[in-house]
């Protein structure tokens, strides 16, 4: 492949065609209807009738910065929605669920837990049934539960075969220190062993509660004949009696030195690495503008990131960063990965372009550049039913109205250089910086040392022991 | 989306194009497909194909070194490529605004590359590390490259499509040239676009820029045909695991063959969903397995139909090999239930409706089918082919395929102790 889409991230030439009778218009967010049940429950309706197909996105305020002492409590409880409910089955949903070729898939993020749905629109009332019966009377059948727990045992273990799989989540811990946003969605080994069927109980009558919550809906039905059935299907969902807190709200208190992070693989040979600092949070004002500027210094192939650790040198197949924004707070990120033998440059190479970003990185050129890719990959990040259905959770979740879109092109347009490098100067950090290394520590340990203070754990330990 | 919707044309060159307009956001996007894949390679220039598909972005007459990407992201599009076994495919995916850019863009390249030494070196190192990457974080990459290269002793697919690391570092200037002329020719290619762009703009667009492009003589034949294989191959890889990994592989014929839709649904019969045969048996019910699925893809030659799963804690792997193998045989003995295959049925439409909601999808699908299936109207027939398939039909290619002499098994495990 050219390039890992997840990898994204200076020169530019102007290109002068004859202009074509081709014109974009601006991309608007297609009409829907909003509201709210007496529980509190939002409903959100976006008729799309292209293909005969419907999708469902539901959030809840039940991630993981709800876990408290329980790592993995709000991952496992999400998971475990789906082993029956007072009307089906496990077994009764699988079969069912397969036959008509639908899907439900039910997971806690950081802040908040979620179902996504897509189905037949001619299957609609079964599947939202089932959908409801998920979300308001699960059974947590405790054979189920040990199945679904020992499973997950084997892959906490399992996924530190791929360092890059992994990093971000011990980057989390070292950054967010004692904040909630520091918590490991899926636990670790020692905090999921101990877990039982109770604990899940628990949580799910304490978090999973209609009035924080949202149900968004988009495809091939009619609004009205969708409003009546889920008003029918959700209006005697009752909400918890536990007050909903925003615990994350609390401001995390950030490293003021640089550090680093060293994880020993012993039979790595690459090293992979991330190093961060603080970023925003996803309702910051400027939001926009911030992505431009990523998308020039390390959101897109041509990326200054890009350009230099993987086009000039071949240090990488692949060096970008990214804004990881949440409700309170977020990161900022560059990642990338190099053979063992070149970790120093590399390193030191990513430094230097953070480095050049704030000394002489924005001029009208790459700004035109980027400003015309994010435009004009917009449009196709909200093609599908099921993308539509997550934005419509997403807006709830972060309390974004319509103009996020709708104004999207003009506030893009209406960045100019002097305002993006004040922006750079401000959002983008250069010191404090928080280095995370997965590698074979024998040969990087000198080079992790020239970086801040080292601490250093293996990969084969828990997470939690650890840190 | 109807069949009717598509429209197709052919340069002078030979070079075929498909054409969906589709108005649904101001995007579109082109594919480009050429059939040219590690297949068509030799050992001592094993993994040229995906070499080639990253020096197409590195300069060409009128774009030089750079330029390809810089142009395209300027004009707010953005692309990838992907090299397979048997094809090359470049993808474009940009505003409309930038058509005529991207024709321009695709023409200079594929009509006068210019493959710059300095540029083969510093990409060299990029694909060495796409590699390495690749090994670093998946166990799956290193049992398929162990299995691939055991199930087929003759035919190309014997290596993985990213090379051997000692011809990635040996490739030379000529070998990069002669692949060029030979195989990026516009009558070895198929482009497919899809988006808020009328026909006529396209057909204008190709007649400008990319018809002036010369045909090329049809690239060499791949003659080497694998010989039956005569019982069944093991291999084991060591490395270090939290639990073992297994792939078992079945040789089985391409996309062309009668089979190729009994085979798919075989596929998705075992592995398809919780209520899946492997799923249900191995990893709820028995508990043997943490993960399990089966993979079928169309492809030229005849290729493998495999099975992998990744072994319970506390599970032998050669108990988690025995029930998969039991699973197996029950389809073979007993057949499977006429409500089993309509499922799979209602799956395949579903797949349908979400393979032409994009532009994307669109694009993708109806390249693949003109390529393995000579026309993209077998898209549309999809539904149809898979509804004649019968529950005898599923027994009898289970039956004829996934036995023992016919399939090698792959283990990838921690080291032991000698």
């Amino acid at each position: 492949m050219k390039q890992n889409k997840h990898l994204l991230v200076t020169i530019v030439c102007l290109l002068v065609v004859a202009t074509f009778a081709l014109n974009a218009q601006n991309y608007k967010l297609p009409e829907y209807t909003s509201f709210k049940l007496d529980n509190g429950l939002t409903i959100n309706l976006m008729e799309q009738h292209e293909v005969p197909v419907i999708s469902v996105s539901a959030i809840l305020p039940a991630g993981a910065i709800y876990d408290e002492n329980k790592p993995g409590l709000a991952s496992l409880t999400a998971a475990s929605l789906k082993h029956g409910t007072a009307g089906y089955s496990k077994a009764t949903l699988d079969e069912e669920l397969d036959f008509m070729g639908a899907s439900i898939n039910t997971y806690a993020s950081k802040e908040s837990a979620g179902l996504s749905s897509k189905f037949a629109s001619r299957d609609k009332e079964k599947v939202l049934k089932m959908i409801k019966e998920l979300l308001v009377s699960p059974t947590f059948p405790p054979d189920e539960f040990e199945k679904e727990k020992k499973r997950l045992l084997v892959r906490l273990e399992q996924q530190k075969e791929s360092p890059r799989g992994v990093i971000s989540i011990y980057f989390d811990k070292f950054f967010y220190g004692d904040h909630v946003y520091a918590n490991a969605i899926q636990g670790n080994r020692t905090s999921v062993n101990i877990l039982n069927v109770e604990d899940i109980r628990t949580f799910f009558l304490d978090n999973y509660s209609p009035e924080a919550a949202a149900i968004s809906v988009v495809g091939d039905f009619s609004s009205e004949e969708m409003k009546n059935i889920l008003t029918s299907l959700f209006r005697d969902w009752k909400p918890t009696d536990k007050l909903m807190e925003d615990i994350s709200a609390r401001a995390p208190e950030f490293p003021r030195e640089n550090q680093v992070l060293l994880v020993n693989k012993e039979d790595a040979t690459e090293t992979t690495f991330l190093i961060g600092a603080p970023g925003i949070s996803r309702n910051n004002p400027d939001f926009v503008a911030i992505d431009v500027i990523n998308t020039l210094f390390g959101g897109r192939f041509t990326s200054m990131l890009n350009e230099e650790l993987r086009v000039k040198t071949g240090l990488t197949y692949g060096a970008g960063s990214n804004f990881r924004s949440l409700k309170n707070g977020g990161s900022f990120v560059i990642s990338t990965f190099t053979a063992t033998e070149t970790t120093e440059q590399a390193i030191d190479k990513a430094l230097e372009v953070l480095n050049n970003l704030h000394s002489s990185g924005l001029n009208e050129n790459s700004l035109t550049s980027a400003k015309n890719y994010v435009k004009g990959q917009f449009p196709p990040q909200y093609e599908t039913t099921a993308q539509l259905a997550s934005l419509l959770s997403q807006m709830f979740w972060y309390e974004l109205d319509s103009s996020y879109i709708n104004d999207f092109e003009s506030n893009v347009d209406s960045l100019d250089v002097s305002k993006a490098q004040e922006l750079a100067g401000k959002y983008f950090p250069k010191d404090q910086l928080q280095f995370v290394l997965i590698g074979k520590a024998l040969e990087i340990r000198p080079i992790a040392e020239k970086y801040g203070k080292v601490t250093e754990i293996e990969i084969k330990n828990d997470l939690d022991k650890s840190l | 989306m109807k069949v009717e919707d598509v429209r197709a044309f052919t340069l002078s060159n030979g070079m075929k194009f498909l054409v969906v307009e589709d108005f649904s956001i101001p995007n579109a996007n082109m594919y480009l497909f050429f059939k040219v894949g590690s297949r068509n390679e030799h050992q001592g220039i094993t993994g040229l194909s995906h070499f080639f598909e990253h020096m197409m972005f590195n300069g060409a007459k009128k774009y030089g070194p750079n330029l390809f990407d810089q142009t395209m992201e300027f004009n707010g599009g953005a692309n990838n490529a992907y090299t397979t076994y048997d094809l090359t495919v470049y993808t474009n995916w940009f505003p409309v605004t930038a058509a005529e850019v991207i024709f321009d863009l695709e023409a200079d390249r594929i009509s006068s590359l210019s493959i710059d030494p300095g540029m083969v070196e510093s990409e060299r190192g990029v694909v060495l590390s796409e590699r390495s990457t690749g090994l670093e974080n998946s166990p799956w990459r290193e049992l398929f490259q162990g299995v691939g290269a055991t199930a087929f002793q003759e035919h190309p697919y014997h290596w993985p499509v990213i090379g051997y690391e000692d011809d990635m570092k040996n490739w030379t200037q000529e070998d990069l040239e002669e692949y060029f002329t030979t195989y990026y020719a516009p009558n070895n290619s198929l482009v497919v676009v899809s988006g808020a762009i009328k026909m006529e703009d396209v057909k204008k667009l190709a007649e400008k820029y990319l018809e002036p492009i010369p045909s090329q003589p049809d690239p060499p034949k791949v003659h080497i045909t694998e010989p039956p294989q005569k019982g069944e191959r093991r291999i084991m890889i060591e490395r270090d695991v939290a639990t073992p990994y297994l792939l078992i592989g079945y040789h089985t014929p391409g996309a062309l063959h009668q089979d190729y839709y009994a085979l798919q649904i075989l596929n998705s019969i075992l592995s398809s969903g919780n209520s899946s045969r492997l799923y249900s048996s191995l990893v709820d019910e028995q508990q043997k397995a943490t993960t399990v699925f089966s993979d079928f893809n169309p492809t030229f030659d005849p290729h493998l139909f495999s099975v992998g799963a990744i072994v319970n804690q506390g599970i032998e792997y050669e108990d988690l090999e025995a029930g998969i193998y039991s699973e197996l045989e029950k389809i073979k003995n007993e057949g499977i239930t006429e409500k089993e295959l309509q499922k799979i049925k209602n799956q395949k439409l579903m797949e349908f409706y979400s393979q032409v909601e994009t532009i994307d999808g669109k694009s993708d699908n109806l390249g693949t089918y003109e390529i393995f299936f000579g026309d993209y109207k077998q898209m549309f027939k999809a539904p149809e082919n898979y509804s004649k398939v019968t529950v005898a039909d599923i027994q009898n290619v289970a039956k004829k395929y996934l036995t023992k002499s016919n399939r090698t098994v792959g283990v990838l495990k921690s080291k032991e102790e000698d």
